[in-house]
């Protein structure tokens, strides 16, 4: 490894474990699974699962363009969820965020996450 | 299919229980099997909760990553699951103490029970990984 393939901006909410946010290999930038924590003051955003999961993509979004790529060139999203009646509303906002081409999706509802969290998404991009 | 593509299996690592090898390998990359903290000799997990389930499983993504010309250090992406969320800062004290700069990215998140079988006691965590080789 030649350059440090890392990157942890300002611009979405500090990492609160032994991890960045995102890392470049073979042209694409894999993104840290993100919740709806405000970039400015660590803390979960109010307003509920949709505050929340418009808050975590607002940070994918954000690291993203730092590693040079965008929501549009994500080409695998995945989001875990905690409360199976949020599935309308994840699939609304995500269909408010994310726009042709839509990256392949994988889904799912987990017994907790990190915190209470309600919801987090991650993402593989690439950077072309 | 091409040649290029690679099932390992490690002797350094607890024999797989299914149908699976312990990593694929294909190009600059090999993806990793989740792991638990089995021992390898034994296929038994360890004692000490989660704090020596981690430990352990990370050793075992470690010897497999060995294996195929990569290295903790190279690890781009981990995937956690874990069953108590009581357990996360156990987790992330051994995460922090096994993985340095340059870290990979992370997702974790809870289950409701991981395989539990050859061993008695509960498996509490498990872990993934796509690496880096060369």
């Amino acid at each position: 490894m030649s350059a440090d393939p890392t990157i942890t901006i300002k611009e979405a909410p500090e990492p609160r474990g032994p991890y960045v946010h995102a890392r470049q290999h073979g042209g694409l930038v894999y993104v840290t699974a993100q919740i709806g924590r405000d970039p400015k003051s660590g803390d979960f955003v109010k307003g509920g699962f949709e505050a929340e999961f418009n808050q975590a993509i607002d940070n994918v979004e954000a690291i993203l363009k730092a590693a040079g790529s965008s929501l549009e060139r994500v080409v695998k999203a995945q989001i875990e969820f905690v409360e199976e009646k949020d599935l309308d509303a994840m699939n609304r906002i995500y269909g408010e965020r994310f726009h042709d081409p839509l990256p392949a999706r994988t889904s799912f509802g987990a017994a907790f996450l990190w915190k209470g969290a309600k919801v987090q998404i991650d993402c593989i991009a690439t950077l072309d | 299919m091409t040649t290029a593509h690679r099932g390992v299996v490690s002797r350094r690592g607890p024999k797989p229980t299914g149908s699976y090898p312990h990593a694929h390998a294909h190009g600059s990359m090999v993806w990793v099997t989740a792991q638990a903290g089995r021992d390898p000799s034994s296929g038994e997990l360890v004692e000490g909760g989660m704090a020596g389930q981690m430990d352990r499983a990370i050793s075992n993504l470690e010897a497999i990553l060995e294996e195929c010309g990569s290295s903790l250090d190279r690890v781009i992406r981990t995937q956690i699951m874990y069953t108590d969320a009581a357990d996360v800062e156990a987790m992330d004290q051994v995460y922090a103490r096994r993985f340095s700069a340059p870290l990979p990215v992370r997702t974790s998140w809870g289950v409701k029970f991981l395989a539990a079988e050859p061993g008695t006691e509960l498996v509490r965590v498990q872990i993934d990984c796509v690496a880096q080789v060369g």
